[in-house]
């Protein structure tokens, strides 16, 4: 009998471990990459309204009816300058398709227009504050961490959420779906 | 940016209590029991042993610890970053602050986009960042980071011997994985040593324990 009492408190000590690290990793990380959006409706994305950087109010409901790629981004977040030329690329390909990207910059305007205008930017990058970081976590960017892309089919359904870098190739095989 | 994410360090005594007497037990543990052993006749009414039990739950906790629902794509998994860029602070002496940030592996800050202030209090110099790790960056040429653990100390204007002071850093940083969070601000209040006191233990503004169980 004297020795069932020590395997008790190991069993519980053991459980009450695993249960306490489960819930601890369970709540403290958060997933990196792309997540089917299940058709979710994108009117909450379409219903906002940002100055581009001219300063001029853009609605993203404008682009109503085309395949809508909305790249959430910064210039101090380096991952994200390194794959807007890919974008860049993509909308000069695609656009006479039906392709349209839309960025929104978690910046302000006089630091975007000096990287815009170096990369030939060919599509609008809007100008968020930290209410678009807001926007972005309400589409699934839990951390709001850059950068996060969201893609919305011709029907207003967001089809793919993206944290992190979209690879070329992905980019690709999710847009030729629905072009 | 209109404004910025602030997390808040924790009460001081309660973390003081804790160094001195160590963690408050845990609930399930039978306090003052020790002469009744629990396996000792204490069959449950399905005449199962407590043993089983337990073994039962230790099993069940870890099936339930390392079962995870499957994403509909694999992904990576990234800290809050709060704990990707954990913020602490102490009272070195009567008229200096220590700052740290303990980076977790496979992130890194950026050195330009560090800030430090404490309230109420003036520093006597911009606190001198030690060297980064120099990275080219095609934008904005070299940059600077911190990988690991980084001290910084702030060096007062006036003695302030056992003042109660709030320390705050601005940073900014990412994970290799391949995101940028957001300048995060973060705070916690810190007590100067009195003149020719020790050092003060290191109060952490990583988020608290009983956020697990929210």
């Amino acid at each position: 009998m004297a020795t069932r009492r020590p395997v008790l408190v190991v069993a519980v000590a053991a459980a009450a471990l695993a249960l306490a690290a489960g819930i601890y990793f369970g709540r403290s990380t958060f997933g990196l990459g792309g997540t089917e959006g299940g058709g979710r409706d994108a009117a909450a994305l379409l219903g906002v309204t940002l100055p581009d950087t001219s300063g001029k109010d853009q609605t993203l409901a404008q682009w109503r009816g085309k395949v809508l790629v909305v790249n959430f981004w910064a210039t101090w977040c380096a991952p994200c300058r390194e794959e807007m030329p890919e974008f860049v690329r993509a909308q000069a390909e695609m656009g006479s398709r039906g392709l349209q990207f839309v960025g929104i910059a978690i910046d302000s305007a006089d630091k975007v227009r000096p990287f815009v205008e170096e990369i030939g930017l060919n599509y609008p990058s809007l100008i968020g504050g930290y209410g678009a970081m807001e926007l972005s976590k309400a589409l699934g960017n839990r951390l709001m961490a850059l950068p996060f892309t969201v893609v919305v089919d011709r029907h207003g359904a967001i089809v793919h959420t993206q944290l992190g870098p979209l690879r070329d190739a992905q980019l690709r095989s999710i847009l030729s779906q629905l072009l | 940016m209109d404004s910025l994410p602030t997390s808040t360090g924790s009460a001081p005594k309660r973390r003081a209590a804790e160094a001195r007497d160590g963690p408050a037990p845990a609930p399930w543990s039978p306090p003052g029991r020790a002469d009744r052993p629990i396996g000792v006749g204490a069959r449950t009414c399905a005449g199962v042993s407590p043993r089983w039990v337990a073994l039962a739950f230790a099993s069940a906790s870890v099936f339930l610890t390392l079962w995870r629902p499957a994403p509909a794509v694999a992904q990576l998994k990234l800290l809050e970053p709060e704990r990707a860029f954990a913020f602490a602070a102490r009272g070195l002496d009567d008229r200096t602050v220590e700052a740290r940030f303990v980076v977790a592996d496979g992130y890194y800050l950026y050195r330009d986009k560090l800030r430090f202030s404490v309230d109420g209090a003036a520093l006597a110099v911009v606190p001198p960042l030690p060297a980064g790790k120099v990275k080219n960056d095609e934008f904005f040429g070299k940059v600077e980071t911190y990988r690991g653990m980084l001290l910084v100390k702030l060096p007062l204007e006036a003695a302030a011997p056992g003042r109660s002071l709030t320390v705050r850093a601005e940073s900014q940083g990412c994970a290799d994985a391949g995101v940028c969070y957001p300048p995060q601000v973060q705070q916690v209040t810190i007590a100067l040593p009195a003149a020719g006191g020790k050092p003060g233990l290191p109060v952490e503004a990583a988020p608290e324990k009983k956020r697990w169980f929210n």
